[in-house]
């Protein structure tokens, strides 16, 4: 990668960065919608009393935390779609997506941009999120948070990758909300499960060393490894159809 | 004069649509005004030669290379400005200006001249999305003379604009002018483009039904 592709791609990152400061279009929807679901679920599936006492816990209680697990990746899901939905709107408000394509950037410059702008915006409802799950579902991990963050930075990379390759699709398309998590859903389950499994395993107390010995950390680094090359290498011919 | 655009038999079709038939044509360097009635094809034309739209048949050659979106030099070395204006509404028209200035890698004081020359500079902090349609305009062309190209496409650049802002305009595109350089200026009122092209091409009904140098007669063919 040159200097001139990575301050070009910046530029973008920035460029895209800044509109949202100023428009606020994409951010305060998704973590609105992250915030009021983790708190309908909070409502719906109060901890069970074991859960507060760790000493009382074990096997009831894994059971608990594996919904936990799913009911944060599932939050996040959801959200992430939100924004990825709105990740070309502002290309295509007054046509800036037409003096953009004609730029002298590599396709995967642009792409990288996108990328980075929607994990800046996921990373940013996870910040909201995973206090606010803590506080809600009562979980303390003490210096497994930081493994946490981990497993969650890792899940981000093949999340957006994906999510800002079909945004990119489903902008070419009349109904482009319907057709994004319609094309992105599939493609996401087996990254979503691992996922799952992991965090559960992480709030269950595993350490990040026994979590990354599991296959379904594997499958998060291969899903990452293979479609995020991949994306990029698409994207080209998604954006110039 | 060197021939900078050769088209050989474009086509463009929207589902049943034809929007260009079998269109061929040489255009050599200079200023080609491009005119002819709503529908006639002429914004299908400059997309295709901007690269924004693939052709459902024919070729196009830009200064005897292929186009093709791919040709990331060639790209660079084009300017449009089409119907939108291309820029950010939230962000202010220097900051549009300078957002694509980085990006093409241009000089860092062209953003600040090309609003001298189109009259913007007292626009340079408002959003480009609170601007007048006419503000807007000049502010597209700013935007596609920006990395000084060597092919303009203008897609009625004078639409929305008053005869000050009109010749803000002209100004610009007769500064831009140089020897190697190709612009096509698509218009429905010949009379300002006539002031300073050195060439026509007129579309009906998606066929080139006249081409020639231009005179203050009309064409020459």
């Amino acid at each position: 990668m040159s200097r001139g592709f990575l301050s070009k791609t910046g530029t973008l990152v920035a460029k895209d960065l800044r509109v949202e400061l100023r428009g606020r279009d994409t951010l305060p929807p998704m973590v609105a919608f992250a915030f009021t679901v983790s708190l309908l679920l909070a409502f719906a599936a109060p901890a069970p009393p074991e859960l507060r006492e760790p000493d009382a816990l074990p096997l009831g209680a894994v059971g608990f935390i594996d919904v936990v697990a799913a009911f944060f990746w599932i939050t996040i899901l959801f959200a992430g779609l939100i924004g990825f939905a709105r990740t070309f709107e502002l290309e295509r408000d007054d046509g800036a997506i037409d003096a953009l394509l004609l730029v002298p950037v590599d396709r995967s410059g642009l792409f990288m941009a996108k990328a980075v702008a929607n994990l800046t915006f996921v990373a940013v409802v996870q910040a909201v999120l995973l206090p606010t799950f803590a506080v809600l579902f009562h979980f303390d991990l003490g210096m497994s948070w930081f493994a946490l963050i981990g497993v969650v930075a890792l899940v981000d990379v093949g999340f957006v990758s994906i999510g800002t390759l079909f945004a990119s699709v489903a902008a070419q398309t009349r109904s482009r909300e319907l057709v994004l998590p319609i094309l992105a859903l599939p493609v996401l389950v087996p990254l979503f499960i691992a996922a799952f499994e992991l965090t559960s395993d992480l709030l269950a107390g595993d350490g990040l060393q026994a979590v990354a010995s599991r296959g379904w950390f594997g499958i998060v680094v291969a899903f990452d490894a293979v479609f995020a090359i991949a994306a990029a290498l698409v994207f080209e011919f998604v954006i110039d159809a | 004069m060197t021939c900078a655009i050769e088209i050989d038999g474009l086509q463009v079709a929207f589902g049943r649509t034809l929007a260009l038939r079998h269109l061929d044509a040489r255009i050599h360097e200079g200023i080609a005004g491009l005119f002819g009635p709503n529908g006639s094809g002429k914004s299908t034309l400059l997309r295709v030669l901007a690269g924004l739209l693939r052709p459902s048949a024919g070729t196009v050659r830009l200064f005897g290379r292929p186009l093709t979106m791919k040709d990331e030099e060639l790209r660079g070395r084009i300017g449009y400005a089409g119907h939108r204006s291309g820029l950010y509404g939230r962000l202010t028209v220097m900051e549009n200006l300078e957002l694509f200035a980085r990006l093409h890698g241009t000089r860092p004081d062209r953003p600040a001249r090309m609003l001298d020359e189109l009259g913007l500079s007292d626009r340079r902090n408002t959003p480009a999305g609170e601007l007048s349609a006419g503000y807007r305009r000049r502010a597209a062309v700013a935007r596609a003379l920006l990395h000084d190209p060597d092919l303009l496409l203008l897609d009625e650049p004078y639409a929305n604009l008053d005869d000050e802002a009109s010749d803000a305009v002209s100004g610009a595109v007769i500064a831009w002018r140089q020897p190697g350089r190709v612009a096509i200026v698509a218009t429905h009122g010949a009379k300002k483009v006539k002031a300073y092209a050195d060439a026509g091409l007129i579309l009906k009904n998606g066929e080139l039904i006249r081409q020639g140098t231009y005179e203050t007669t009309g064409f020459t063919v």
